[in-house]
């Protein structure tokens, strides 16, 4: 039993009202580099459109966008984002990301081996209002599993 | 000595730019793809890494050196390789976000993955920035390569 509750930071404070795009989208990554998901989805449109390739999420909605944090911030306990760019274009706020952590519990169908964790990944965020409703994520599984000592796509939890 | 003037690009947008450098793809134009870039543009694929027993080569590099070789292997490994453009977002800084499908058949080994007549389609996304003269001096592109290697029935996680 967790004996603290984090708690999220209010909206107000996280500075997003009348907020450009950039600003909507750095609060997202701001709460998940904290690990605080609940804080990072406090942004993102309860109608919002995810698509996570390497997932094989498409088409998918905000339970999969908070499945996908927790996931990730649950399997890597120390999780380290460096945030390498963000990049405006109207409403469409594109970011550079390193994911760095030590895997803790089992992810994506890889078991854990306490393997250390590095992928770059590019997200891309469609933001309306102070809202993000659109987010299509990019990065390659292939590095990913490599790293988790994964050694074949069709035997994942195999070591 | 006869002094050549340097030639003369008619400027458009950033985006159009960009959408041109897809339309020489699509047309597998290495050569246009190239000098639509500066000389010293960078460029960068990412998933692109190929492990060997003493050393990865990545993706990374400038786009006459690196860039231009990898275009051209794809386009040798899929004879058929196509894109399809879904978006094309810029700004007045001269970025460019492109989100796209590439895909072809396999005729050819490509890295780690033999020829079995498979066929792929995945979605890309490129980071692009074009110069004030309307020359692209960066290309990056992010994408899943299990899916692609899914596709061509190459499952070794290399």
């Amino acid at each position: 039993m967790k004996l603290f509750k984090r708690k999220s930071i209010p909206r107000e404070e996280q500075g997003i009202v009348n907020t450009t795009p950039e600003q909507t989208v750095r609060a997202f990554l701001n709460a998940f580099q904290l690990r605080d998901v609940e804080a990072a989805l406090s942004v993102v449109d309860k109608s919002v459109r995810v698509e996570i390739f390497p997932l094989d999420v498409r088409e998918g909605g905000f339970d999969d966008i908070r499945t996908a944090l927790t996931d990730i911030v649950t399997a890597f306990p120390d999780l380290h984002l460096v945030i390498k760019d963000v990049i405006e274009t109207g409403s469409v706020v594109t970011a550079e990301l390193k994911v760095e952590g030590t895997q803790a519990a089992d992810y994506a169908g890889a078991v854990n081996q306490e393997k250390h964790l590095d992928v770059d990944q590019a997200w891309r965020f469609t933001v309306d209002g102070d809202h993000i409703v659109g987010i299509h994520v990019y990065w390659c599984q292939n590095q990913l599993y490599r790293r988790l000592a994964v050694k074949r796509l069709d035997q994942i939890a195999i070591v | 000595m006869t002094t050549t003037e340097p030639a003369t690009r008619e400027l458009t947008s950033p985006a159009d730019v960009v959408a041109a450098f897809f339309e020489a793809y699509s047309r597998h134009d290495v050569e246009t793809m190239t000098e639509m870039c500066t000389d010293n543009a960078d460029f960068s694929y990412v998933p692109y890494e190929v492990w060997g027993k003493q050393r990865v080569l990545r993706g990374d590099g400038k786009v006459r050196t690196v860039g231009k070789v990898i275009w051209s292997g794809l386009i040798n490994s899929f004879p058929d390789l196509f894109n399809v453009v879904h978006s094309i977002d810029a700004n007045d800084k001269g970025d460019v976000v492109v989100m796209c499908d590439i895909g072809g058949t396999q005729q050819s080994p490509w890295g780690f993955a033999a020829p079995k007549g498979g066929r792929f389609s995945e979605p890309h996304l490129f980071i692009f920035h074009v110069d004030e003269n309307g020359l692209i001096d960066k290309i990056k592109a992010y994408w899943n390569g299990a899916g692609i290697n899914r596709q061509l029935g190459h499952l070794e996680v290399d």
